[in-house]
């Protein structure tokens, strides 16, 4: 990896995106810094899903999507005419919203990314697996049960198996969009513990409805917000968790984050 | 619109709460000065009595805020103004147990042997006193930081006039001893009373712009 922990990992700048007419992202900059978590909040609608699935260019499975602008991975520009996509979502990973295991064992949804790679051997494949699951902070409570169908587990650690299944291709970047909202409070803690702990690797990005996980999970916050019906969402305000939590400097952040709208 | 009302609702009673300790506050320190010039017992008494008062503001302060704290996961100037009551609610109590002190040594000293610059010394403190912990209400109030800013510069006479008191002791005035300390520590619980007005300036400050450090 070519970040020393203190650079950009991802940075975006002057983006705007359309779905067709509608303009969703206006004018978007902002730098995600390796090997921290960066939160996106602001209110439903506001374009944080939007931007972070330009991230790994999930938006280009919509037909008439659009964007211009420049978004770069350790410098180099994904947006660019022949930037290989398959290898893009490789190394930029995502967790979605419902936990999507595939109607596969627990141990085929981990080895199948590796697999996918080329990865044939059985040792190896076993070991992606093993480690992958640990660092999910999975594997006690599935190592014996590994040839069960990933979809038999409980919400939480379908979630977990999805991320472990994210870990097994050795990404760089994470992506979650909004990776708690359809778990219960103890397995949305333990996501939020488990991301402290792949920080150490990886740089995170994470949507989030709930202001709360995003004070607690994140180094930095990026605010987005639409301004009047219709217009497109914009950054606010980005900085530091903890200022933004305390004392941002911007009156709409503050009116969003304690509830006062308008 | 807004949401999180009930929430509001209870951090704005919580205000609510902070202003009428400070006003009753307020009152007993005026109290106190009065009970000084005049060596009044029964006010001294009184204010005594009285302090349990504050006790219970500081119960229902502390308390409220660390519920807030506690199950709401306030943020921003909603956060900060849950400390700073809970800063000021400690001010005022300490200022309460400073006036109890006085109203004590009150108790102690004899109703004709206060000589009449002594009494106008402590009397000019013990304004001036009053009037700072008065802003310093005033400028929580009001959100007011320039008038907060200003406290401390209000605060720098207090402190010359408690200097000058003990001075006036050290040339050889013919106060009892036991008389002369006593006094000498009710200028000094002024002093101190006039001193937490001062840092609760320092609380406005941070309350409404967010900055930790005094500059």
């Amino acid at each position: 990896m070519e970040d020393n922990g203190d650079g950009h990992k991802m940075q975006v700048n002057n983006l705007t995106m359309y779905y067709g007419d509608f303009k969703a992202l206006d004018d978007v900059s902002l730098d995600f810094a390796s090997r921290h978590i960066t939160a996106l909040i602001g209110p439903s609608g506001c374009g944080k899903s939007t931007l972070v699935r330009c991230l790994n260019r999930m938006n280009d499975l919509i037909d008439g999507s659009k964007v211009e602008g420049e978004i770069s991975l350790d410098g180099e520009n994904i947006l660019g005419p022949g930037y290989d996509v398959i290898s893009l979502r490789r190394r930029v990973g995502m967790v979605f919203q419902r936990p999507n295991p595939f109607p596969k064992s627990i141990y085929e949804n981990v080895a199948y990314g590796p697999r996918l790679v080329g990865i044939k051997n059985k040792e190896k494949l076993d070991s992606i697996v093993e480690d992958s699951l640990k660092r999910a902070a999975l594997w006690d409570e599935v190592k014996k049960i590994l040839d069960r169908s990933g979809q038999s587990l409980s919400g939480g650690q379908q979630q977990r198996l999805c991320i472990a299944r994210v870990i097994a291709v050795q990404p760089e970047v994470i992506l979650f969009d909004e990776p708690c909202s359809a778990i219960d409070p103890i397995s949305t803690q333990k996501i939020e513990d488990l991301m402290a702990e792949l920080k150490k690797n990886f740089t995170m990005v994470i949507v989030t409805h709930n202001m709360q996980q995003a004070a607690r999970v994140s180094d930095y916050t990026a605010f987005m917000l639409v301004e009047e019906q219709g217009q497109p969402g914009r950054i606010v305000e980005f900085g530091d968790t903890n200022t933004m939590f305390t004392n941002p400097s911007d009156k709409r952040t503050e009116n969003y984050i304690t509830g006062r709208f308008g | 619109m807004e949401v999180r009302r009930d929430f509001h609702e209870q951090l704005n009673e919580l205000y609510a709460e902070t202003l009428r300790m400070g006003s009753d506050l307020l009152e007993t320190i005026e109290k106190t000065r009065l009970c000084f010039i005049n060596l009044d017992r029964e006010l001294a008494d009184e204010i005594i009595a009285g302090d349990d008062v504050f006790d219970a503001y500081i119960d229902r302060l502390e308390g409220g805020g660390l519920e807030l704290l506690a199950r709401q996961a306030p943020v921003a100037v909603d956060l900060r103004m849950i400390i700073v009551i809970m800063r000021m609610a400690q001010h005022f109590e300490r200022m309460a147990d400073l006036c109890e002190d006085i109203a004590t040594a009150v108790k102690h000293i004899p109703s004709d042997y206060l000589s009449t610059w002594i009494r106008e010394a402590i009397d000019e403190m013990a304004r001036r006193a009053v009037r700072l912990v008065e802003r310093s209400i005033e400028c929580f109030k009001e959100r007011n930081v320039e008038m907060a800013m200003e406290l401390d510069a209000l605060d720098d006479a207090v402190d010359k006039l408690n200097r000058k008191f003990f001075k006036e002791f050290d040339r050889g005035r013919e106060e009892d001893l036991e008389v002369a300390v006593r006094v000498v520590m009710v200028s000094r619980f002024f002093e101190r009373i006039a001193d937490h007005a001062v840092d609760i300036g320092e609380h406005v400050r941070f309350m409404v712009e967010g900055t930790i450090s005094p500059t």
